[in-house]
């Protein structure tokens, strides 16, 4: 028997606001997604998800940590934290193909767009089924992403740009394409003369091609770009602060994204223990190795909470040194984690299954999910990276 | 009084007056000697009221709880102090917990003025027969025990648990000191022969397991702490020397293979210090007390234990010289490590509570 959820109406109690969300979830949350999305790909995947998306949207979770201004709920942040916790409590299928849209887009033209930007491309996400991809890296700018050479030439009422992405998840079915571009080649430095764009991947001179993954999927893609016109209004910031745009853009990685990730693992670590109480929980050797994998895996949980906690008390007081440490330390966990289950599981993670889309790293299709974890090592500023930065800026240590 | 004090301030005062009072050369100059204890330092932190943190307004002390102490064992294990306080910690924690009111008024005084330093049997110790009016036993490799003017210990009587409160000069007991490798804590066994009972050194009531458990919860949180502490403070020592040593006309710190490592060591112990928060922070009949303890003691001390072991390959030749520090933090982590219950043992009973869950 259906009913009427008004689970924003329960704001100001998490007790009710909380059990509205687990009762509308237990009604309307597709049941059976696990093995009918396995099936899916391409558009036929889409259409599931944006059928998810829409469900969420008619109880205004479409975009739980959206600010009212821009067509969010408004929820204060302890809230939001309640709504991606409950989701992933609840097995909630993810958003994948729009976690673009509903994220780095946002995080990007809240701060940075004209108002013309955000009216047409922020209502596009809300309202609507656009699907957005990042162009940051290159084949030769991966983690040096600040040596891209992509250009845009200005040439009247619009740029002209060429050049070649990489990495960049979803762009085969994407709409439009989150742009790095350098419209300045004499910087004094590289991080000088960077551009950010919006690219309609519909222009003229675009070209995707898929890339295949050691996972068997082709989530990530390059993107060539041959003489693409890209309108002057499509610019934004200045040209040439495209650079400081995109630590904006990067940094809403650092919050509620990983956040849901790391409590869905958690949830399906406490079922993976359960379930293997007959079987390796029985073994002394992989006993152990769980419990100390407990013990990593709430160093991220409790460092998340903390820095969750300084973003609700004052965001631009919060630790910036915390997402570092939170990043080397999540991606290695999840490898030793995954890695784990396959000696535990032994030779039935061997056998190939296709992936579920929407589960993050958490789809306990265990051989998956181990090659899957390189995503948080590589991407995002490899893990190299991070050891440069807490080396050098955090500790002071001498430039090599 | 709890309400009133901010944890952080009280970390900051430990840690300047330590830094102030022990600075890395006495630490080096004490490894040298073989005095089981600082004594002027103890008199000090006595003074300062260290001593009395955890000891109820009731008794005189401050009454604040385990993040206090955390803080405090922390701040110990940045100095790498060479002073007995986690008997002192434990032993206040056992009294408030099962001595009667004459035990408590008769024991706690010396140990909130710091005129009186306890030595705690660890779990799984030798328990003494205390039914007859005389005590007999040998407890082996007690901590802090040369430098104790009391001594708790495992006993039964009546075929119940429970614990004995000792003068460590009673007629009749003898403490054997066994030198360690880490010379800023002492260990000795203790010999009870023919030594009188009265019924003012037992401890009867509700000695079970659960005692057990919050001896282990609290002795767990205070190590974690106290190695969080030898961890950070080897680190920046190494950082320290890495920014001024060169080598192929190049700062060592300078060199990626080398500042690759610090930088996950320095994660790995940012990462470590949520553990003892949590841990410290939880009440200790919170569902999930012991569970975090536990777990913060075996992670915490593991990987401090590994970032001291790294640090003195970092400074290369000069660190396995008695000279520098880290050999000092090395020793005092890996003692850590093993001290009331070793890594395999934590890790079965938190494996325990987790399909238990």
């Amino acid at each position: 028997m259906s009913r009427t959820y008004d689970i924003l109406g329960k704001v100001g109690d998490e007790q009710a606001f909380r059990q509205e969300i687990r009762d509308w979830l237990a009604e309307h949350m597709p049941r059976n997604w696990r093995t009918e999305w396995q099936q899916v790909r391409g558009s036929a995947l889409k259409t599931e998800i944006v059928k998810w998306l829409e469900a969420r949207r008619a109880v205004g979770l479409g975009t739980p940590h959206w600010p009212k201004e821009w067509g969010g709920p408004g929820l204060p942040f302890s809230y939001q934290i309640m709504v991606y916790e409950e989701l992933s409590r609840a097995d909630a299928p993810e958003v994948e193909m729009f976690i673009i849209s509903l994220f780095h887009t946002p995080a990007t033209l809240f701060e940075h767009g004209t108002p013309e930007q955000k009216d047409k491309y922020l209502s596009g996400i809300i309202h609507g089924t656009d699907i957005w991809c990042q162009g940051f890296s290159e084949p030769g700018a991966g983690s040096d992403l600040a040596s891209l050479r992509t250009s845009a030439r200005l040439e009247g009422d619009h740029y002209v740009a060429n050049g070649q992405k990489i990495w960049s998840s979803g762009a085969a079915h994407a709409d439009y394409c989150l742009l790095l571009a350098r419209t300045d080649p004499n910087g004094k430095r590289k991080h000088d003369g960077i551009s950010y764009f919006i690219l309609d991947m519909k222009s003229p001179g675009v070209e995707v091609r898929p890339i295949n993954q050691i996972t068997g999927e082709a989530h990530f893609a390059e993107i060539f770009m041959d003489d693409v016109k890209i309108p002057v209004a499509n610019l934004i910031g200045a040209e040439g602060n495209g650079w400081n745009i995109a630590q904006s853009t990067l940094s809403t990685e650092r919050g509620l994204l990983i956040f849901g990730e790391v409590e869905r693992l958690a949830r399906s670590f406490e079922l993976d223990g359960q379930a293997a109480r007959d079987t390796w929980m029985r073994d002394v050797q992989f006993r152990r190795e769980y419990a100390a994998l407990y013990g990593e895996l709430q160093t991220v949980r409790l460092m998340i909470r903390k820095l969750l906690i300084e973003l609700e008390a004052n965001p631009d007081k919060a630790s910036p040194t915390l997402p570092t440490y939170i990043k080397l330390t999540w991606g290695p966990f999840l490898q030793r984690y995954t890695e784990f289950l396959l000696r535990a599981e032994g030779l039935e993670t061997q056998k190939w299954q296709p992936a579920i889309p929407g589960t993050g790293h958490s789809s306990r299709l265990r051989f998956n999910d181990f090659l899957n974890s390189y995503g948080w090592t590589i991407a995002g500023g490899s893990n190299e990276i991070m050891r440069n930065i807490i080396a050098e800026r955090i500790l002071g240590m001498p430039k090599g | 009084m709890s309400d009133e004090i901010d944890i952080g301030v009280l970390a900051e005062s430990f840690a300047e007056f330590l830094g102030a009072e022990w600075p890395r050369e006495k630490a080096v100059a004490f490894a040298r000697g073989d005095a089981p204890m600082a004594a002027d330092l103890w008199a000090q932190a006595g003074a300062l009221g260290w001593t009395a943190l955890t000891v109820s307004e009731v008794q005189g002390g401050l009454g604040l709880g385990t993040q206090a102490a955390a803080a405090l064992h922390e701040a110990l294990g940045a100095a790498a102090a060479p002073l007995p306080m986690l008997g002192n910690t434990l032993a206040v924690a056992l009294l408030d917990a099962v001595a009667t009111q004459e035990q408590q008024d008769a024991l706690v005084a010396g140990l909130s003025d710091s005129s009186q330093r306890a030595a705690m049997a660890s779990p799984g110790s030798a328990v003494i027969d205390a039914d007859s009016a005389e005590l007999n036993g040998v407890v082996s490799d007690v901590l802090d025990a040369p430098s104790a003017t009391l001594l708790f210990l495992r006993g039964s009587r009546a075929g119940q648990p429970v614990w004995i409160a000792l003068p460590a000069d009673a007629a009749g007991v003898t403490i054997e000191r066994s030198l360690l490798a880490d010379t800023s804590r002492s260990l000795g066994t203790v010999t009870l022969q023919n030594v009188a009972l009265a019924d003012a050194h037992v401890l009867a009531d509700n000695c079970g397991p659960g005692l057990d458990d919050e001896l282990l919860r609290l002795a767990g949180i205070a190590l974690a702490a106290d190695s969080l502490g030898c961890g950070n403070a080897v680190l920046v020592a190494t950082i320290e020397y890495m920014g001024v040593r060169e080598q192929f006309g190049r700062l060592i710190g300078s060199f990626q293979a080398l500042k690759h490592r610090v930088a996950d060591h320095k994660a790995a112990l940012e990462a470590a210090r949520g553990l003892v928060e949590h841990a410290s922070a939880l009440a200790p009949d919170a569902p999930g007390a012991l569970l975090a303890a536990l777990t913060a003691k075996q992670h915490v001390t593991r990987i401090v234990a590994e970032v001291a072991r790294d640090c003195i390959q970092l400074y290369g030749g000069v660190g396995f010289t008695s000279e520098y520090v880290p050999h000092i933090y090395l020793k005092r982590a890996k003692l850590n490590e093993v001290l009331f219950g070793t890594r395999t043992v934590l890790l079965d009973r938190i494996a325990d509570i987790l399909e238990a869950a």
